[in-house]
């Protein structure tokens, strides 16, 4: 995002823009680079070169496919949820919120390749599924999600416009969405085995922060088309976002709030453990963060006039929201892994050669999952601006 | 009482029974011992279709780690894991806990794959990779499994270690009565289900010096195991979880004070 031409006219001189777009495309190659040798390294040695053990199975991995499967929620505002109520005020989105939304489920599903121990075997999952298995389900949603962005952007491609048509996928689009996001909360929500997750606001929950990152990134992208393209949406939309947004903080946190309350006024031992690891212990800093950077402070920006009409203010209150949920996810995975149930000396036998057991140990990624976390966003830059060079910035455009 | 001039006797080589077939003698006193003791290590009784059970009884283990070495060597389990641990009711492995009126007492949890009847591992596992068979083992067809680690999560015991890379072994050690399972996939505790094929118990269960373990079929109402259930009841690991384990665990009648 550095790359892009200085603010000041609104329509850069045109080799300015070249090099900014050169630039862009070669930071995606290096990223998609990055990520293809980190997940080969791993490919070669296993799983052993994350900082996963057998205390911590899931990281850094599962956190992004969370986090990518909730931003896909931006489409479903703008083009269903737009046309539902039967407003047009986002109507200039539309493509881009299509294209956003699509490439953050293609992104999910990619994701979850890194984190198997042999990708190679991933079509038994497809040759013959396990029907009780949330992770089934998801393969299953998530495909007809992607299959239904896809139909989207069909439409809204065309040259006549096919408002019927836009309307009975927006009507097939949201149960479908709100799967997407329950079934995706379920894979944790159903365990028996970890209390912190098997409560049954974990669905809602990732209905909401789903609706906070996926409409602040649809926003950001919007801002950054706009300025680095011709491509030029009336400046309402922004404004349109800041209000929505304000409404999605304030649900996603009251859902988050009467959990906790619920959780801690209990007062059980295997409720307090991760609450405490939230307040006060190793996930505090993450916590209280997010909570001040991540949810009042892009509020106050959301709900004041004044404020959300500064467009610079707007667009760093969308990113602290984009970054506070992915906060979040990392604060809902890990309070539930480190625990285990019975929690009595030595512990859980680690994995490797080198290790022994382990009580509470600390999870920590390595570059190997940084690696592939890097090569998995160059992915989604790329099908992004790939899509919007195609699809919303106007053809009439030299470029 | 006793005898000594036997015993003098017998020092001084004048025996009694001189030129007597001493090998057919000793022949008989073994036969004279009960089935069970000759085959030390058979399952007791089994039905036509068992459904096996294990009963750990937590006053006679001694926390010595014997069953927990010989898991290892007997299925080839990798360095860094183990599919049968015994965890130390204290502070740490060594330190016990302060008990009633401050008297230190020292109890163990031995713990492996509890083979639930209602598997939460079994439930989502993607592939179907993780299956009950049909004699009651809950088992991990390694040829299916996708490494997805979702097993792991849902196992509410903590008992499922991860293929993390290539599996390692201590210098000179070849390998054990099955297959080591490959790189990039889960594994537990099967029962010796090798074992079982043959008529013989799991391994834990014929290495453990202070008999904790009673292994047998749930199916089959004279087995020990179903006998001393009766008897002694048996408690599940965490209960609420609705899991229904075929491993129950007899607590201790009195504390073993130190």
């Amino acid at each position: 995002m550095t790359t892009l031409a200085p603010p000041g006219s609104p329509t850069p001189a045109t080799g300015q823009r070249r090099r900014a777009g050169l630039l862009w495309y070669v930071a995606l190659a290096v990223g998609l680079a990055i990520g293809l040798f980190s997940f080969g390294y791993q490919l070669s040695a296993g799983l052993t070169v994350t900082g996963l053990t057998n205390t911590v199975t899931w990281g850094l991995y599962i956190v992004l496919f969370m986090f990518l499967v909730g931003v896909s929620a931006g489409g479903l505002i703008v083009v269903a949820g737009g046309e539902l109520v039967g407003s047009h005020q986002l109507e200039s989105l539309n493509r881009l919120a299509v294209i956003v939304s699509g490439t953050a489920v293609a992104a999910a599903a990619v994701s979850i390749i890194p984190d198997l121990g042999r990708p190679w075997l991933a079509w038994h999952m497809m040759v013959g599924p396990q029907w009780m298995s949330p992770l089934v389900w998801d393969m299953a949603v998530i495909s007809i999600y992607l299959a239904i962005a896809g139909v989207d952007l069909w439409i809204l491609t065309r040259p006549e416009p096919m408002a019927r048509w836009l309307r009975i996928m927006a009507v097939v689009t949201l149960p479908v969405a709100v799967l997407v996001h329950s079934v995706t909360a379920w894979i944790f929500g159903f365990l028996v085995a970890r209390p912190f997750w098997n409560t049954a606001i974990l669905a809602p929950l990732f209905i909401s922060s789903a609706l906070v990152s996926g409409t602040a990134l649809v926003l950001i992208v919007a801002w950054v088309v706009r300025r680095v393209s011709t491509w030029d949406p009336p400046a309402h939309v922004f404004t349109d976002l800041a209000k929505l947004l304000a409404w999605f903080v304030a649900v996603d946190f009251f859902l988050l709030l009467a959990e906790l309350v619920t959780a801690y006024t209990s007062q059980t031992a295997y409720h307090l453990a991760p609450l405490e690891m939230l307040f006060g212990g190793r996930q505090a800093p993450l916590f209280w963060g997010q909570l001040v950077l991540g949810v009042v402070l892009p509020f106050l920006v959301y709900v004041n006039p004044r404020l959300r009409t500064r467009m610079g203010l707007l667009v760093g209150a969308a990113t602290l929201s984009v970054l506070g949920v992915f906060a979040k996810r990392v604060n809902i995975l890990m309070p539930g892994m480190y625990e285990p149930q019975i929690a009595l000396p030595p512990g859980v036998p680690a994995g490797r050669a080198d290790q022994t057991f382990e009580l509470g140990a600390l999870y920590v990624p390595t570059w190997v999952e940084y690696g592939v976390v890097v090569g998995i966003l160059a992915f989604s830059a790329t099908l992004i601006t790939v899509g919007v060079r195609r699809f919303v910035i106007p053809r009439s455009d030299g470029s | 009482m006793r005898d000594t001039d036997v015993l003098g006797s017998l020092l001084a080589g004048d025996d009694p029974n001189e030129g007597a077939p001493v090998a057919v003698e000793r022949t008989s006193a073994i036969e004279a011992l009960p089935p069970r003791s000759r085959a030390w290590g058979e399952i007791d009784v089994r039905s036509d279709t068992p459904r096996w059970g294990m009963l750990v009884d937590t006053e006679r283990c001694i926390g010595c780690w014997s069953c927990a070495v010989i898991c290892r060597s007997e299925n080839d389990v990798a360095l860094g894991m183990w599919w049968n641990r015994i965890l130390t009711d204290g502070d740490d492995l060594d330190t016990p806990t302060v008990g009633a009126h401050g008297q230190l007492e020292m109890a163990w949890l031995p713990l492996a794959c509890q083979h639930c009847d209602d598997a939460p591992c079994e439930k989502v596992c993607p592939t179907a990779a993780t299956y009950t068979n049909d004699e009651g083992v809950v088992m991990v067809d390694a040829d299916r499994c996708i490494g997805c680690r979702y097993c792991m999560a849902a196992c509410p015991y903590g008992v499922r270690v991860f293929n993390w890379g290539e599996p390692e072994k201590a210098p000179g050690v070849t390998e054990g009565m099955v297959h080591a399972r490959p790189v990039g996939s889960v594994e537990k505790c099967s029962l010796c289900v090798h074992r079982l094929a043959e008529g013989q118990e799991p391994s834990c269960v014929v290495s453990c010096p202070a008999q904790a373990r009673i292994f047998g079929d749930l199916n089959a109402p004279d087995s020990r195991i179903n006998q001393l259930l009766r008897d002694r009841g048996g408690d599940q690991l965490l209960k609420e979880k609705g899991t229904e384990p075929k491993v129950r665990y007899l607590p201790p009648r009195r504390r073993r004070s130190l």
